[in-house]
């Protein structure tokens, strides 16, 4: 009998979900699998990489199908003049979305690191599709806004995928720059020897060499040991000496990061490799500053990048640890703890401790010269292969990629070696992984990995603030005046304002309004049961208090002419959102 | 802010200064400084007079759309000499600076007839940026006259949410925006015993106590307790360079190069290969005395201090300032955070050189010793110099004289508004500036002499059997500088010393780089190169680069 409860209270939502929305597999031949949109309006395959016309396609394609959840619009143009696209995602018919608060996407700024536009295209076609399915979803789209930019580095996007590269290359952007310092401009690029769009690794059989072929797997070259000779020597990446200066591929294109152009602790080349001549020098960097100015709304932030397995958090340069103080670290571990056990795999770190030191990182201005909550993940990691955190059984073996090319992608990861007549370095062999391996997931791996990564950054979205005005009271103080005093909750775990943005005075106070009455004083409330309070001298009708903080509260008080009225309290909070209620 | 105010009649006041530069068509008022307006005039005058030997651009517009000038003098393809670089008017309020750039290239100019002179517009090529902050300069003309650092963008100077909601009045309706003195007990400055005009802190240690409060012309517009806090005038630029950036400082903007005037000036000199060195005229000054090599400022990752091989050279064109202009007893004046003169040396990799080109002469000491007084100490208060010189050299509308006003923020209240006049201080009457633009035209013109020379000696070429050419030479500098800054070595964008043998048809370099690239070489260095060549017919051994200029000598292989 108890089992046959259970049962039935098991099953009661779904009688409930099936009368609520009938015919929503129509289009299957069969059965939606939870948690997957089951007939999408704009169709889609995760399992590949989209080139610039791919990209614009599906945000054409998603503003069209869904008009009032999807809107496009271009932060600016890329050096070669390129649209930097951004998905504006909302319930555009419930609230004022450039009033909601927003939650900013970006991915690809290093143009080798693909799939973070995958991941955020993902993430802007889950929430659409899923409007009015999944309840969580659909709440959000209610609550927040959604700057969705896919790609930040499209015109080295193209490059990549369309010319011969390397897993590495180009992490840069295309502006042309003389890289070597002798006066002449991206002279000696890679060269494509063999015609198949990949830049793979030149080696040449000599007994000079100290490399040697693994015996258990022909793609890898691995040292000799320290007693024995070796076989090979490694020439570095496809290419010949194009300009004669007795070096090979040393002026490419592009030389520069696009993640070393920005405004917080910004520092030259040499002392930050990849900076140009001030933070901003590139016009994406300029285009993407002014839309996030542009939109004060935006109270947490992600990037996307590769590779590693990382949620990481700022500051990138040791230098900037005393501005991240415990209240928002505290703010930054309730996301990070959460994003660990959502994505198996990957670790919650801080840049400048776990990874390297970043000068003028994209995250760090967004966090320190804006005061926004901002993670960069570092997509994909060779914990997904086999499931295994390196140094647990396949120690000091460091072949997963190997073995993984081998036996589930079938050979299709590496160019086998092959006989090439080079003209400097005469017979070599070329070879080794393609330019989309390594770095960028197997297809098949890609949805998941998107999906789990968007699942982290909607729990981070989630948390920016949700204001209410949860408790309106009154109280007669005699001679015709009385008291009026409100609770403003922010129900997530993000204040309004970060405590260094408190500290820098970032983000103008929210406002607390009192309207339908004439207050004479106004005060906030730093003790309700001591009648402990500060009285904010000037403009009495708007309260500014300097934050709401998170899973926190603030309460203000007026004192106001005659008794009864009818009180409406009214929250503007640039990150805040707002909100209002009347008694 | 947008006040406008021309200055009328110049043309009648215009002719009677034509007096002191003959060959200047049109130049300022004595005792005034340029508009922008006039700026554009003479520098357009300029160039339509020395066509051959300027050119004027504009390099980008500020944020109210005034032209940033760009005066490019020297003779022939300026791009491919070396170059000086001579900034001024990035700190708005120095007009001084400006004045100075202009006089400077009017008279570079005027002698351009001179042999001497000509040859150094021959070789060299003087790019000169006379207000990069050309917004702020213009509140000298403007009503009311206020003492302005920051650009026309529009600043939350106070970062409240609200934009210039608190500007400054002209309480006293003279035009000019100076204080306003209560007399309030909890007030901390008294009448200074020098100069009782004066407001100094009062020193609990000299048992002083204050007497008045001191706020700027103005009322608290906003009731925030703050007065004046968040008026006109944006980013002030000389904060807003990437070195030792002072991030959210009044004045500093959101980031560092957020204004279009200084991208447009970084933009222009990091693509311009061939500057070797920055000048500025700003209130910063490293060439009265030179900054010293402190070995805790350069051992870290970020470098705060000059260099050890750059140290040297500062001094010595300190020596060299010092003499030329024969200017003495300059107050410190250390640079401020994020400035431009600090970020050309640092980021720019260029020797780096800041003078503000005036500063208040020191006066004579006291001569009343009769009746047995001991010589006054003197003040070492800067408003009391800077009074007791314009006292003495007759410089008026300096001060404006503490008078009453009912101040509605102090009802019922003893307040006065007075103090010294915007601008004054830092920027002297105009006439003052002619023979300290002679001074500094000498020391630039002797600077420039000094200037690497590359050369190269001893060529030596040694036929070896079968149609092997061994070519050896030495590369030396011959100027009295470095080829180029150490720090500039570091600095990507800096291009490095290069020694290349171009070679012909069916010629080899068979041993030896075809293509040295090295550090900077100190005054009267000199390197041997070698190339084993094969081949014959005509070579060519290459040295210098865009700073120093080519030397190139063709070698014939046999």
């Amino acid at each position: 009998m108890k089992k046959i409860f259970f049962l039935f209270l098991a099953t009661l939502p779904f009688f409930v979900f099936a009368q609520q929305k009938p015919a929503q597999n129509d289009d299957l031949t069969g059965l939606r699998a939870v948690g997957s949109p089951a007939n999408p309006k704009v169709p889609m395959r995760w399992n590949h990489y989209n080139d610039y016309a791919g990209i614009m396609k599906f945000c054409q394609d998603m503003a069209k199908a869904h008009p009032n959840l999807v809107k496009l619009e271009s932060m600016g143009k890329t050096f070669q003049g390129r649209d930097l696209w951004v998905l504006v995602v909302s319930d555009f018919k419930t609230g004022n979305a450039d009033r909601k608060p927003g939650f900013y996407i970006d991915g690809n700024i290093h143009s080798n690191e693909l799939q973070g536009s995958e991941i955020a295209m993902y993430t802007a076609w889950y929430l659409a599709e899923n409007f009015g399915t999944i309840e969580f979803t659909t709440q959000l789209l209610k609550d927040k806004v959604f700057y969705i930019a896919p790609s930040i580095n499209l015109d080295a996007r193209e490059d990549f995928i369309k010319n011969p590269n390397n897993p590495n290359s180009p992490r840069s952007g295309l502006m042309p720059f003389d890289d070597d310092g002798d006066g002449e401009i991206d002279e000696d690029k890679y060269d494509d020897l063999d015609g198949d769009g990949n830049i793979v690794l030149m080696r040449r059989k000599t007994p000079l060499g100290r490399m040697k072929q693994d015996p258990n797997d022909p793609t890898r070259m691995i040292p000799a040991k320290a007693d024995e000779p070796g076989e090979y020597e490694l020439l570095g990446y496809e290419g010949i000496d194009n300009d004669g200066d007795g070096q090979v591929n040393e002026d490419v294109a592009g030389r520069y990061d696009p993640n070393r152009d920005w405004g917080w602790g910004w520092q030259p080349d040499y002392i930050q490799g990849g900076a140009l001549f001030y933070p901003g020098t590139l016009p994406e960097t300029q285009a993407i500053k002014k839309y996030i100015i542009g939109h004060p709304n935006i109270a947490g932030a992600q990037s996307y990048h590769n590779y590693g397995g990382m949620m990481l958090r700022g500051p990138g340069a040791e230098e900037d640890q005393q501005y991240y103080n415990p209240s928002d670290i505290a703010v930054y571990d309730v996301i990070g703890r959460t994003g660990e056990k959502i994505i198996p795999g990957y670790n919650y770190y801080v840049i400048y401790k776990d990874l390297y030191t970043v000068y003028g990182g994209e995250i760090d201005w967004l966090a320190l010269g804006r005061g926004v909550f901002t993670f960069s993940n570092e997509l994909m990691s060779s914990y997904l292969l086999f499931r295994q955190k390196p140094g647990e059984s396949n120690r000091f073996q460091n072949d997963e990629f190997n073995q993984f090319g081998k036996y589930l992608l079938f050979d299709d990861a590496y160019v086998a070696w092959k006989p090439f007549k080079h003209p400097q370095y005469g017979d070599i062999e070329i070879g080794g992984p393609k330019k989309n391996y390594i770095r960028n997931h197997p297809g098949f791996m890609l949805e998941e990995d998107a999906h789990r990564n968007m699942s982290f950054t909607l729990f981070h979205a989630h948390q920016t603030p949700k204001l209410d005005v949860q408790a309106i009271t009154t109280k007669p103080l005699g001679n015709g005046l009385t008291e009026v005093t409100a609770t403003i909750v922010n129900q997530r775990v993000i204040p309004t304002h970060s405590s260094h943005d408190i500290r820098f005075k970032i983000e103008r106070p929210d406002y607390i309004t009192l309207k339908g009455a004439t207050p004479l004083a106004a005060m906030i409330v730093e003790n309700a049961d001591l009648n402990i309070t500060k009285e904010q001298k000037t403009n009495p009708a708007t309260i500014e208090v300097p934050n709401i903080p998170g899973m926190g509260y603030v309460k203000v008080r007026w004192i106001v002419k005659g008794s009864g009225g009818k009180y409406t309290v009214s929250v503007d909070s640039r990150k805040g959102g707002v909100v209002e209620k009347t008694l | 802010m947008k006040h406008r105010f021309l200055p009328t009649g110049l043309a009648g006041v215009l002719s009677c200064f034509a007096v002191f530069f003959q060959a200047v068509a049109q130049t300022p008022p004595a005792g005034s400084y340029s508009s922008s307006a006039l700026l554009s005039t003479r520098l357009k005058t300029l160039t339509s007079r020395y066509g051959a030997l300027t050119n004027l651009q504009s390099i980008g517009k500020s944020r109210e759309g005034k032209d940033v000038w760009l005066l490019t003098v020297g003779r022939g393809a300026a791009a491919q000499k070396p170059a000086i670089a001579i900034v001024a008017g990035v700190q708005g309020a120095h007009l001084a600076g400006t004045e100075l750039a202009v006089q400077l290239a009017e008279k570079l100019l005027a002698a351009s007839g001179q042999d001497s002179v000509a040859r150094l517009l021959d070789s060299k090529t003087f790019y000169i940026f006379p207000s990069v902050n050309p917004d702020a300069q213009e509140q000298f003309v403007a009503k009311p006259r206020f003492e302005r650092t920051g650009n026309g963008a529009d600043t939350d100077d106070d970062r409240d949410g609200r934009l210039n909601e608190d500007l400054f009045e002209d309480l006293n309706k003279d035009g000019l925006i100076t204080q306003i003195r209560v007399e309030d007990p909890t007030g901390t400055f008294i009448s200074s015993k020098d100069d009782p005009r004066v407001l100094v802190k009062a020193d609990p240690a000299k048992s002083e106590t204050g007497r008045y409060l001191v706020i700027s012309e103005g009322t608290d517009n906003d009731k925030d307790g703050a007065f004046n806090e968040d008026g006109a005038g944006g980013v002030a630029l000389d904060k807003n360079f990437t070195f030792d950036y002072p991030f959210f400082t009044p004045g500093s903007g959101e980031m560092p190069v957020s204004e279009p005037e200084n991208r447009a000036l970084l933009d222009f000199l990091y693509k311009a290969p061939n500057v070797y060195a920055v000048f500025t005229f700003g209130p910063y000054n490293n060439l009265s005395e030179a900054p010293k090599f402190d070995r805790t400022k350069t051992a870290r990752r970020i470098i705060t201090g000059i260099l050890e091989k750059d140290a040297p050279v500062g001094d010595q064109v300190s020596k060299l300032y010092n003499s030329q202009t024969a200017l003495k007893d300059a107050p410190p004046m250390p640079p401020t955070k994020g400035n431009f003169a600090q970020t050309a040396y640092y980021h720019y990799g260029r020797f780096s050189f800041s003078t503000p080109g005036w500063w208040t002469p020191k006066s004579p000491a006291s001569a009343d010793t009769t009746k047995g007084k001991a010589a006054a100490k003197p003040s070492d208060n800067d408003d009391v110099k800077f009074l007791k010189w314009a006292d003495a050299n007759n410089v008026r509308e300096v001060f404006v004289n503490w008078q009453p006003i009912e101040h509605p923020d102090f009802p019922g209240r003893k307040a006065e508004v007075g103090g010294m006049a915007p601008f004054a201080k830092l920027n002297p009457p105009v006439s003052f500036l002619n023979e300290i633009a002679d001074k500094h035209l000498k020391f630039m013109t002797a600077f420039v002499r000094q200037m690497p020379v590359i050369d190269v000696v001893n060529l030596r070429t040694e036929s070896l059997s079968g149609g092997l050419t061994r070519v050896t030479a030495q590369v030396i500098n011959r100027g009295l500088l470095p080829t180029g800054s150490e720090i500039g070595d570091r600095v990507r964008f800096v291009p490095k010393m290069k020694v290349e043998l171009r070679t012909g048809n069916g010629q080899a370099v068979v041993s030896g780089r075809k293509r040295i690239l090295r550090s900077p070489m100190a005054a009267g260095e000199s390197m041997e190169v070698t190339f084993l060549v094969s081949g014959t017919g005509r070579a060519t051994l290459e040295a210098g680069n865009a700073m120093t200029g080519l030397k190139s000598i063709d070698i014939t292989l046999k």
